[in-house]
């Protein structure tokens, strides 16, 4: 009898042909999930195992397992022989002290001699003469042994049925850059496109020395628990000072945020490019702020041919906190480090925004060469 | 570099250093050990103990505790001070005293915050005021870290004690010890100091008493530093204190004359149309705070590290915040609060130091104001 972590995965029993191309990336970041810790990763029918790790760290292989995209559900339970005797022993590990029980009975292994009654019954009466504070309700259990017979030699027993992340494995979906501030709500879009699968890139404007170290350490803390999801592990850093400086300078202070979110779109659309990434992703809800009205995203897409996801369009500021304190990122997005606009925000900045009138204020800068230049200056920053 | 920030922390000093090696690598041994290393460390602790006290107070009426530095201290104060009653401090001081006397009232100890002069420093009928039969507790600041006044805790200290001589009176002499002339009155119960303002390393401070006051401890354990701070020591902090505090004193005393020359010359070189002062001249001679009105110290402080020139905004301790408390206590509107920068002396700060970060200063506030 050895613990194992089981882990069912979510969705990819949909995909046909391509099967085979999903299974492998998810085992790919199965893997890269539990690096560092011993361990053993095997693949039977439908099911990946956990086994041979070391036991003290059982709890971190659960709660890495749990954020790996395309796990639908994982339990920590026994391998055994599938030996009446050896399934017993595992299955008192398994039932609870006392109160009431069921044994659930799943037999993948058809030619074994017992059906999943007759497995059911026999562990079921055993753990009941064994310890009388047990009692067995088959409709309201308070607790459930699983035992799963996958082949001749080989069988599983578990108590409990953790809910995964869901999702797609990581890698599977193409590849979208984010852009990402020190706020709430661009990690949970990145969260979100990788959980659909899609490799998340990272891309951080800021404008030193109107901004400081802090709240670039903020990104890199977001983007470390954000990689716990994604993998991703650098962070392209771009500094937009001289182009807030030649906006406030130049054009009207009502656009200064519209203009600047031109420019950091063009930005990103010209590192995407160089990344191979397919679309931008940003944290834009609909009339969250003045710069992510209709107009206002109309106006930043504008200067792009690649297409903006926005997974957080139609949520409210509510639903995306709850998501952030879920992945653990809210804590930190909350630390007050000032991200790039406050020292240069206009009183009153323009909510609807004319694409016309933003074009023409923004004809007053060089557009091309400030693009070039803040790509040029680009910085790649591992944690 | 130019360092203007030794308000926030020094560099250690040479002698420092040295002696904290010899602690690290040779007498490493744990001072409350009962062999010859443990005897001959206890030893060296004594002896630094003795000579730090005797730069402070006179030994014989007061006694020392080392603590991790001026915030333990300053708690130990306030919060074994203060026990029963009301407690009295003021607007200016530290966010070590000031958190501390917030925390009270979850106590049951009613805090008052008496309000500060728009230099940031009280005078003693202000506090006595506040001072009635139900007062256990008073603490102010000696020199206040953000603008550099000075209070004068001696007569502070005896106007309380006239009103209430039962109220423990304590003054945070971090920014004071080594900066201005220092000699506890016998109404003074407690003093908070601390080791890395003054070439010491960071994690060592003292907690300096009068004897026969009755303290209860902060920390308890093993009954180190006589039962009130229990936790082996620090010896190599606490030698290094004492050698840092050696050679310090070891200058000569004209060095204050020399230091407000130099914060002076900075004053005057600076561009009175972007800078105007907030230090009180008759204040530490090694701080000198003035404000950009209208644009972010923030801002301007990372522009002059960028030109090599390290200045402090509002107290280090506190920068999370965006206006300081303090500066806003001494009645400033937010657009003067916003734009603080502290310049903070060491010793061997130079006039011509002091000269070319005043034209750093110039700089980078035209630039902020040509560009923001």
């Amino acid at each position: 009898m050895e613990k194992v972590v089981i882990i069912r995965y979510a969705e990819i029993h949909l995909k046909g042909k391509n099967r085979g191309y999903f299974e492998r990336a998810f085992s790919m970041n199965l893997e890269k999930s539990l690096k560092g810790i011993r361990h053993e990763l095997h693949r039977t029918s439908g099911r990946y195992l956990v086994e041979k790790f070391d036991e003290a760290r059982t709890e971190e292989i659960l709660t890495r397992v749990s954020r790996v995209f395309g796990v639908y559900s994982y339990s920590l339970g026994y391998l055994t022989e599938s030996a009446m005797d050896a399934v017993f022993a595992a299955a008192k590990r398994v039932a609870p002290a006392s109160g009431t029980f069921k044994v659930e009975t799943h037999r993948g292994y058809k030619q074994y001699p017992l059906n999943s009654m007759q497995i059911s019954a026999e562990i079921g009466g055993r753990l009941l003469s064994e310890n009388p504070a047990l009692s067995v309700d088959v409709h309201a259990p308070s607790a459930t042994v699983y035992i799963d017979v996958r082949e001749s030699n080989r069988t599983l027993v578990f108590g409990s049925f953790e809910r995964g992340p869901g999702g797609m494995p990581v890698g599977t979906s193409g590849k979208g850059l984010l852009l990402i501030s020190g706020g709430i709500d661009s990690p949970v879009a990145g969260h979100m496109m990788a959980k659909r699968g899609m490799n998340v890139e990272l891309l951080h404007f800021h404008s030193y020395p109107y901004t400081n170290e802090g709240a670039r350490e903020k990104v890199m803390t977001l983007a470390g628990i954000l990689s716990d999801y994604t993998g991703t592990k650098t962070v392209s850093v771009v500094s937009v000072t001289r182009i807030q400086e030649e906006i406030h300078a130049k054009c009207a202070e009502e656009l200064n945020v519209t203009l600047l979110r031109r420019f950091m779109f063009r930005i990103a659309e010209a590192i995407a490019r160089k990344k191979g990434a397919q679309c931008l992703i940003t944290g834009e809800s609909l009339g969250q702020v003045a710069s992510q009205t209709i107009e206002g995203m109309t106006s930043s897409n504008a200067v792009v041919t690649l297409p903006v996801l926005r997974p957080l369009v139609g949520f409210d500021k509510d639903e995306i906190i709850e998501r952030a304190k879920k992945i653990g990122t809210y804590e930190t997005s909350v630390l007050p480090y000032e991200d790039c606009c406050t020292v240069f925000l206009p009183e009153f900045p323009a909510i609807k925004p004319k694409l016309s009138y933003v074009e023409e204020e923004e004809r007053k800068l060089d557009v091309q060469s400030l693009v070039e230049e803040a790509v040029a200056g680009k910085e790649e920053v591992s944690f | 570099m130019i360092y203007l920030d030794n308000a926030a922390t020094t560099r250690i000093c040479e002698a420092a250093m040295e002696r904290a090696r010899e602690l690290f690598t040779e007498n490493y041994y744990n001072p409350s050990a009962k062999y010859g290393g443990g005897f001959a460390v206890s030893a060296m602790i004594k002896k630094a103990r003795g000579s730090l006290l005797a730069q402070i107070a006179d030994p014989s009426k007061f006694e020392l505790i080392f603590t991790s530095g001026g915030t333990e201290g300053d708690n130990q104060a306030v919060f074994c001070g203060a026990r029963r009653g009301n407690a009295v401090t003021t607007e200016g001081e530290h966010a070590a005293v000031y958190a501390s006397f917030t925390e009270l009232k979850n106590r049951g100890v009613e805090p008052r915050f008496v309000p500060v002069r728009r230099d940031g420093g009280v005078d003693a009928q202000a506090i006595a005021e506040r001072v009635d039969e139900k007062t256990s507790f008073v603490s102010v600041i000696h020199v206040n870290n953000e603008t550099g006044a000075i209070n004068d805790v001696a007569a502070i200290a005896r106007a309380v004690k006239a009103k209430n001589p039962r109220v423990i009176f304590h003054a945070d002499g971090v920014q004071a010890f080594g900066k201005i002339p220092v000699r506890l009155t016998s109404d003074i119960d407690l003093y908070t100091v601390s080791a890395h303002k003054i070439g010491g390393a960071k994690g060592t401070g003292a907690l300096v008493k009068r004897k026969g006051l009755t303290l209860p401890p902060l920390l308890f354990g093993g009954g180190q530093e006589g039962g009130l701070r229990s936790g082996t020591e620090n010896p190599f902090g606490i030698v290094a204190f004492s050698a840092a505090a050696e050679e310090w004193f070891s200058r000569p005393s004209e060095d204050a004359a020399r230091i407000a020359a130099c914060r002076e010359a900075l004053f005057s070189a600076l561009d009175k149309t972007l800078f105007r002062r907030i230090s009180p001249e008759g204040g530490s001679p090694y701080i000198l705070s003035v404000s950009a009105v209208g644009m972010r110290g923030e801002v301007l402080q990372r522009m002059l590290w960028d030109r090599g020139v390290v200045v402090g905004t509002g107290s280090a301790c506190s920068s999370k915040h965006r206006f300081s408390r303090v500066i806003l206590a001494c009645g400033y509107p937010k657009d003067v609060a916003d734009g603080v920068l502290r310049l903070s002396f060491s010793r061997d700060s130079t006039r011509e130091e002091a000269l070319q970060a005043a034209r750093a200063c110039n700089e980078a506030a035209s630039e902020f104001s040509e560009r923001v």
